[in-house]
């Protein structure tokens, strides 16, 4: 099944570039220039991956990050930063980012860390479908 | 043990970090964006070899943005530069209009990244003052900072440059939510020390939400009172 990816940056030219090299490897991508509108797209649309600039305008990757998981705590977003210190990169595990990549990245580890985020998020899911069968035969009796 | 720090030169400090800190950052964007190029020429080479038809119209366009990208990251690092050679001299002549376009470059990611704008109207005339141009560059930074826990509901900082009686002086205007008290806050975090080095004074408006920092002709003259 493809892909499918949510990148976010307000750099419009690296966003274009990495969107077209992504989507030549049948990715599904969509992109967003701000938090605002990424925030309204994963309300619209299931993504395997998040990948997330940590520097823009208006509102910070680290608060995007924080509202994403607030609204889906099973979103995997990749954090992309110019500069990756050591406190922002403990703030973002802490906040439930699943990496932080210095840019600029090679796009073989940023397909990598998706490809990663995909089965991350399989075996959420299946975690949690697995805990409301339990819970369902719980309540029966069973 | 004690440490004895120069609170000036602690200041300073402060200011040139964060300034590298902020252009490193913009040069790995840009950076980036170059890297991405070079990743797409890779991509279509390898699909020009399986044998599908080059796109010139897309190569041309890859070719301008890489050109945009070096020549954005020059001035990045011209703007380094003459931050970097304001320190050379103590005090020299300088050009109010072209300091604050510097300041300006270099606050911009700062004030784009926390939502605000910032607008320099350049003197009609040239305006320049003989003073410590590193100092100067802190406290215009310094104020920038100030001004954005004050601006308005626009998110606009204005600054102008102009010559006055005493020499020149530098308004911030659009500090909507500027008070005395905050001026105070802000003259204590620093402002006062790097006024005090410039020989220079600030004014509020605070009713018209404005900000100046008066500077004397001559750094070495007698600060009016």
């Amino acid at each position: 099944m493809t892909d499918k990816v949510l990148i976010v940056d307000d750099e419009v030219d690296f966003l274009n570039l990495m969107s077209e090299r992504l989507k030549t490897r049948d990715m599904d991508v969509s992109t967003a220039t701000n938090a605002k509108e990424a925030l309204k797209m994963i309300d619209e649309k299931f993504y395997d991956a998040v990948v997330l600039d940590l520097q823009m305008p208006e509102m910070d990757g680290l608060e995007t990050l924080k509202i994403m998981k607030e609204k889906n705590p099973d979103i995997q977003i990749i954090l992309l930063t110019g500069h990756a210190t050591v406190e922002k990169g403990i703030e973002a595990m802490k906040l439930g980012a699943m990496d932080l990549l210095e840019k600029p990245a090679e796009l073989s580890t940023i397909i990598d860390r998706i490809k990663h985020a995909k089965a991350e998020k399989i075996i959420l899911v299946e975690k949690k479908n697995e805990q409301r069968i339990r819970d369902i035969l719980t309540h029966k009796g069973w | 043990m004690t440490i004895q720090t120069d609170p000036l030169g602690a200041a300073g400090l402060t200011f040139f970090s964060k300034i590298s800190a902020s252009i490193s950052h913009e040069i790995k964007n840009s950076l980036a964006v170059i890297n991405e190029s070079a990743g797409y020429l890779e991509d279509v080479t390898l699909m020009t070899r399986k044998g599908l038809p080059l796109d010139p119209e897309r190569l041309g366009a890859l070719a301008s943005t890489m050109l945009k990208q070096v020549q954005r990251t020059n001035t990045i690092i011209k703007n380094m530069n003459r931050l970097a050679h304001s320190l050379d001299e103590d005090y020299r002549r300088v050009d109010l209009g072209e300091l604050g376009e510097l300041m300006a470059h270099l606050s911009e990611r700062t004030l784009v990244t926390k939502g605000f704008r910032l607008t320099l109207t350049a003197p009609a005339q040239p305006v320049s003052v003989i003073t410590h141009p590193f100092f100067l560059q802190n406290l215009i930074w310094l104020t920038l900072n100030f001004a954005m826990s004050v601006c308005g509901e626009s998110k606009t900082i204005l600054m102008a440059p102009s010559k006055n009686a005493a020499g020149a002086e530098i308004c911030f205007s659009g500090l909507d939510r500027i008070t005395e008290e905050m001026v105070q806050d802000f003259l204590a975090q620093g402002g006062r020390l790097l006024l005090d080095a410039l020989n220079a004074s600030c004014h509020t408006a605070t009713g018209q939400g404005r900000l100046t920092l008066s500077l004397p002709e001559d750094i070495h003259q007698l600060k009016a009172s």
